[in-house]
Order: C-alpha cells, then sequence, then structure tokens
C-alpha cells in the first residue's frame, strides 16, 4: 500500500485588470454593471478583444441590467467554502437587460423548484464593495436591485488590481523506498541504492531508479553508507520575504561527499557551522535526531532526512584537493 | 524538410511591474508588434504556440486556454510549451516544427511572464520556505566554474557591467543603469557567493512573439525588401537534474544540444562562422560558462573573452548585444527573446544594438538545475557559408 503526504501551498497572486476589465469591476463597486460594443451586440463581462477574431475592441463601455432573465442553470446542493453562497443556490446564465450574450453568477432561490429558464432575476449587492464580481453577492428574483444591509458607498478609487489568492492541495505518493531509507536514519544509519549496471550510488529513495540507466532500485539495491564526508560545495542565501518563507537569516546548504565513496548527498542542512565559515574541504558528520524525537517523515530538497538533521564540522583538519569544489552531483 | 525563416518580430517593453496591461494585453503588445513587422493579421495565423514558467510564477492554470482569444488562436491549433527556463527557446521551436513539417504555414510563437503577480523565489521554491531561488541553485556550478578555470573575479563583473551597456541601446530593456561600472558591481551586496546583486537578472513583465512561415513566405518578405532571418538549424536536449559525476558546468545535454545544432546549419567552426550570439545568461559568470560549452571558446577560456573585450559589440563576438537575460527577464519570454533578438541581428533589424554585418546568430535558452537547453541558428540566407 502505498503511503500518501499531503501538502497544501497557498499564494496571494494579484492581477492586473487592464483597461477594460478595470473599468467593470470599478463600476461593480458602483452598483452598476457595464458591458463592451462588439459589432451589434454587447459583451458583458466587457473584453478588450472581440472573443471570437482577437480583433482590438474601441472599448465603448455601455451600462446593462441590472435585471436580466435566466437562460440555463443547475443546482448547487453542497457548497464548499469557494462557492459565493454558504446555503444551496443555482449556478445560472443570466442575460442582463441590453446585453447579447449571458454572464455566469449565483441565483439565491432557496430551492431547485423556485428556479426556471426564463425567470426575471436582478442583483444583491454587498453592502461594502471593493471592486470585484462578488461584490454582486448572488442575483434574486424579481426586478429590483437590492443591497445587503447598510450601503457602505463606492471605494471611490479606480480598481486597477485584483487579490487571488490561490491554493491547492494536493497529494505525493511516498515510494517504500524512501520510507526505508528514512526508518534506517532511525537506526543512525545511512543507505543507498546501487543500480546495478552503472553502481551509482542514490540516497533518499523518494526517486528510486537510476536516471541514467533508467532503472527501478528496489531492498536488493540497498547498501550502506558512511556517515562521515568531506564538504565539497555549498549555497549561501540571503533570504528574500515571499509569502511562506520561513528564513530571515542568511543560511547555507551543503554538498557532503561520504568518505570512501563516491556520493554526494546535495543542499543538506549545515548545523554550528556558521555561514561565513564554510568552505570547500571542511570534514563533516551526520547530525542525527535523539532516538524518541518525531521526524518528518517527507523530506525534500534542503530538508533533513527523518533522522539525519544534516552535518556539522567533525573537528578534522580540511580535505584538500583540488577536484573537490566540482563534484556538486 | 521544408525551410523556415522568422518574418515578423515583436516584444513589450519590459518593467518590474506592468500593472497597466491585464495577461492578454501584454501578450497582445508582443503579438501586435510581430504581426505589424511581418505585415499579417491574426488572419493569417495556421497555429499558435505559448510559452511560460510553471503555473506556480501567476498561479494561472492552462494560461495557453485562458489566453486563446487574445492571441486570436479561436478555431486554430493551440499548444503550450513547457520547459522551465527554457522555455521561450523552445516555444520557437516548436512553433518553427510545424512549418518545417508542412503541418502549418505560418505560426506565431508567444512568450510571456508577469513576474509581479507572483513570487519567481516562492514558485522556485515549490511554495515552501528556504527557497534556495535561481541564483541560489546555480551558485555552486558558478564556484565550481571560477575554481577549475582560475578565472579573476572581474569577470563576473565584467560580464555584467557589459550587458547593462548594451542594455542602454536595446528601447525595450527592463534595466537601465546609466551610470554601471566595476566598481558599482564589485561593491553591490553579495546575494547568492559568489554571485553580486548586480550580477544577477531583474525580474520582469515582459511578452516576445515571433511569425515564423515557410520558405514562399519569407522570399516574398526578401522581395519586399524585408529581410527573413532563415532557421538553418534547431536543437533541443535534456538531462537528469542531478546523477553521481554530472558536470553542471559543461552539462552533456548543452554540448551535444550545440554540437547537434551546429550540425544542423552547417557549421564546422563555430568561432569563424557565428557572428553574434544572443545565449542565456541570467548571472554573470553564465558568460564564460556557455562560451566554453558551446565551442565558442576552448574549455577553461571562455572568461579570456571576455577579459579581452571580444564579446562586447565592436568585439570578434559579440554575446548579448541586446542587454540580455541581465537586463531584461520576463523568464517565459526570456528564451524566445533570445531567439528573436538572433533572428533581428541576421535581419540587420537590432536598431542601435545591431552588429554590424551579422549574417549568422546563435540563439539559446537553458532551465532548471542547467538540464533543459534549446537553441537555434538563424542566418540572412538559406546558405551563408557558400
Amino acid at each position: 500500500m502505498t503511503r500518501f503526504v499531503e501538502s497544501t501551498i497557498t499564494f496571494p497572486y494579484k492581477r492586473s485588470l487592464g483597461p477594460v476589465t478595470g473599468a467593470f469591476m470599478t463600476a461593480l463597486a458602483d452598483k452598476r454593471i457595464l458591458g463592451v460594443r462588439s459589432g451589434s451586440g454587447v459583451l458583458v463581462p466587457p473584453m478588450e478583444w472581440d472573443p471570437v477574431s482577437g480583433a482590438e475592441l474601441a472599448a465603448e463601455l455601455v451600462e446593462v441590467g441590472p435585471a436580466g432573465t435566466v437562460e440555463a442553470w443547475t443546482w448547487v446542493p453542497e457548497p464548499t467554502e469557494a462557492h459565493p453562497l454558504d446555503r444551496p443556490f443555482a449556478f445560472a446564465f443570466i442575460r442582463l437587460d441590453g446585453a447579447s450574450v449571458p454572464l455566469l453568477h449565483a441565483v439565491d432561490t432557496g430551492s431547485p423548484a423556485a428556479v426556471r429558464a426564463g425567470m426575471r432575476v436582478a442583483p444583491r449587492w454587498r453592502g461594502r464593495r471593493v471592486g470585484h464580481i462578488t461584490d454582486i453577492a448572488c442575483f434574486v428574483p424579481g426586478e429590483d436591485a437590492q443591497v445587503d444591509g447598510p450601503d457602505a458607498g463606492a471605494p471611490g478609487q479606480p480598481v486597477e488590481l485584483m487579490d487571488y489568492t490561490a491554493a491547492v492541495t494536493y497529494s505525493t505518493p511516498v515510494p517504500e523506498m524512501a520510507d526505508r531509507a528514512v526508518a534506517a536514519t532511525r537506526e543512525r544509519r545511512l543507505v543507498g541504492l546501487r543500480c546495478p549496471t552503472c553502481e551509482r550510488v542514490y540516497v533518499g529513495g523518494d526517486r528510486p531508479y537510476c536516471p541514467v540507466d533508467a532503472l527501478e532500485l528496489g531492498p536488493d539495491a540497498e547498501v550502506d553508507l558512511p556517515t562521515t564526508g568531506t564538504l565539497t560545495n555549498f549555497i549561501v542565501v540571503e533570504p528574500v520575504r515571499y509569502p511562506g518563507q520561513t528564513e530571515t537569516e542568511p543560511f547555507a546548504r551543503v554538498f557532503v561527499l561520504l568518505d570512501d565513496t563516491e556520493v554526494v548527498l546535495t543542499y543538506q542542512p549545515v548545523i554550528d557551522l556558521p555561514v561565513h565559515d564554510i568552505h570547500v574541504g571542511v570534514r563533516v558528520t551526520a547530525v542525527w535526531a535523539p532516538a524518541d524525537a518525531p521526524v518528518d517523515t517527507f523530506s525534500g530538497i534542503g530538508r533533513p532526512m527523518g533522522s539525519l538533521l544534516g552535518w556539522t564540522p567533525s573537528g578534522e583538519p580540511d580535505a584538500h584537493d583540488p577536484d573537490l569544489v566540482n563534484r556538486i552531483y | 524538410m521544408i525551410p523556415c525563416a522568422v518574418v515578423g518580430v515583436g516584444q513589450t517593453h519590459h518593467k518590474s511591474r506592468r500593472r497597466d496591461v491585464s495577461f492578454g494585453g501584454l501578450v497582445r503588445e508582443a503579438v501586435f508588434r510581430a504581426l505589424d513587422d511581418a505585415r499579417m493579421t491574426m488572419a493569417d495565423i495556421d497555429a499558435v504556440v505559448l510559452g511560460k514558467a510553471p503555473d506556480l510564477f501567476e498561479g494561472v492554470m492552462k494560461p495557453e486556454l485562458y489566453l486563446s482569444d487574445a492571441l486570436g488562436a479561436v478555431g486554430k491549433p493551440m499548444f503550450r510549451v513547457h520547459t522551465a527556463g527554457s522555455v521561450g527557446g523552445t516555444t520557437g521551436l516548436v512553433a518553427a516544427s510545424h512549418v518545417r513539417a508542412g503541418k502549418h504555414r505560418t505560426v506565431l510563437a508567444v512568450a510571456f511572464e508577469k513576474q509581479s503577480e507572483g513570487n519567481a523565489q516562492f514558485a522556485l521554491g515549490s511554495g515552501r520556505g528556504a527557497s534556495l531561488g535561481a541564483g541560489g541553485s546555480f551558485a555552486p556550478f558558478v564556484r565550481a566554474y571560477i575554481h577549475r578555470s582560475g578565472a579573476p573575479e572581474h569577470i563576473g563583473w565584467t560580464v555584467a557591467v557589459k550587458d547593462r551597456l548594451n542594455a542602454l541601446k536595446n528601447p525595450y530593456a527592463h534595466l537601465r543603469i546609466e551610470d554601471i561600472s566595476i566598481e558599482k558591481v564589485r561593491d553591490s551586496p553579495m546575494m547568492w557567493d559568489p554571485i553580486r546583486y548586480l550580477e544577477s537578472c531583474p525580474s520582469s513583465d515582459g511578452a516576445c512573439a515571433v511569425v515564423i512561415t515557410d520558405e514562399e513566405g519569407a522570399r516574398a518578405a526578401a522581395a519586399d525588401n524585408r529581410p527573413p532571418a532563415w532557421i538553418l538549424g534547431m536543437s533541443s536536449r535534456s538531462e537528469a537534474g542531478g546523477f553521481p559525476g554530472r558536470d553542471p558546468v559543461r552539462p552533456r545535454a548543452c554540448l551535444q544540444c550545440a554540437d547537434d545544432v551546429y550540425q544542423e546549419a552547417g557549421i564546422t567552426n563555430p568561432r569563424e562562422q557565428i557572428d553574434v550570439a544572443e545565449l542565456y545568461v541570467p548571472f554573470s559568470w553564465h558568460e564564460p560558462i556557455w562560451l566554453e560549452a558551446h565551442a565558442l571558446a576552448d574549455e577553461g577560456e571562455g572568461w579570456q573573452l571576455v577579459d579581452k573585450g571580444d564579446t562586447e559589440i565592436g568585439g570578434r563576438l559579440p554575446i548579448n548585444p541586446s542587454g540580455g537575460v541581465l537586463s531584461t527577464n520576463p523568464i517565459g519570454a526570456s528564451g524566445l527573446l533570445r531567439f528573436a533578438e538572433a533572428a533581428n541581428q541576421v535581419r540587420g533589424g537590432a536598431g542601435e544594438h545591431q552588429v554590424d554585418g551579422a549574417k549568422v546568430a546563435l540563439g539559446m535558452a537553458y532551465g532548471a538545475q542547467s538540464q533543459y537547453f534549446s537553441m537555434w541558428i538563424v542566418a540572412n540566407s538559406l546558405q551563408p557559408f557558400h
């Protein structure tokens, strides 16, 4: 049974709206809905270009609606957090009065029995509007637009930029060989997978194959490796700020050539070695987590591998070999 | 194989933030410049190929679908290319391949990035903390190059100054550092030892577009006094990001890709037969590194070309007369910009950064852990060596 690790990454992206979508959003904050003339028709939401030919449109914006007619709909019985309403509702194509194409939005009717193609609907505006499509909370049956609660008015600034926070949750399969590699670190052992063809050794087990010979490497390829080595090369990063950044001070990752092997461990954390003292040739030894400490069973570039937290100077004199610095892989 | 050529090139004015345009507005700015250059409209385009960095950079999934109407691709074949930082170059190759194969007559290659709407360090770190960034990834390679070649440290500063001076001749370039100097680069902060701030590329919003057509179309353009850039050779190669014994300073994929593109173009002596190259140099030390990996200098001697001024405009082998990635880096577009600038050089259309008499040019892009490579050779005629 393959084990999976679930991860979520989130980022607050920005969206430059451009002259046409920007005008549309600015008008929404003012409880007006704009379309753009395209030939004899009016497109809503307005676009910068003709959606069929790609030709530039003249940006002749016209007000439409606010009421319109439902052309087609589907019921959403179990809304998620990402949906516009927290109760069951209809997603509908609504052709606003004066528009030649329908707008997709939510219609709040309480039950699917109350929705039908041809019904008239009007927007229910949010009281506090920012210039976003959700300034229309939803559409409701009838001819008259409504406002939720007290009307805070339009912000008064043109809307040029939109926040767009994206999140993705995904599952990563953890190969059995990666779990075995992590389990070995619990016993303070470092294991690798030796390709029977080229004899290259790969550490970590997260990619249990030889990329040179395209061979899958299983338990019979496992070999024990030394836990001392020499620092061959390194990275010192001056961290920049970004959402999700965990570092505030310069930090390092090092490359370690294991003794009496051709195995280089890449992007390793370094412990008790200040960044300004890092240099090629430092002799290092593995640092292990205490036996009873919980460990992250999912490693990644630059992260501890199970109980192997990183590498620290052994105190031996530096190794001097001009080829060391080339051993990045 | 059907001969093909570049007959239209367009790019945006590149900046840190192009907040004045949407994604669609940004790519269309480059596309209409390329179409105008080719004396064409969207109706003349048979297929569109789009390249950009992975989706985490701006958080747009399937931008090729999102932008199909903006690119006039409705009802036409539309392709997306993914090869990390080399993607812009590969986008040009995919577009040209369709013409060469006779499948489509005229193909539009478009590449863009709007870095300001996301964060490159976040995206390069797969959305986690402690991202190494591109500079962190390449710093060990640069350290290894410096050690093995014995290059003095001013080589990195020299490239940084040269490319920023070139950028002052390019009206589209992002960075315009009027007072750039060796001292200014030398005294800039150390970002990823041994790479300094001013030895690094900027983060840009921008787009590039190229129109590629068949022999008949290219000859028609030539007859109309609009010289085409004939695509004599194209190649791309990749290799695994890391395996014991891999040499990221001279990646085998790069050596093979260069051999292949030279062979296809009929180049037997690249140092003599190539007049100008636009190489993907996001950090200044990549100029000598790539000179050597493209057989434009002997191993360990690329830095001497830099030191002698050979790679300046007016030198024996000008590299990145446009200012290069060091001056303009809308990641997805950066590779196509190299290919497009190479094409403009042999068309005689590079403006103030034109290399006199350029007949044959190399455009090159690379990506990820120096593991994807894309190259093309363009020339002012189908047989420039006869």
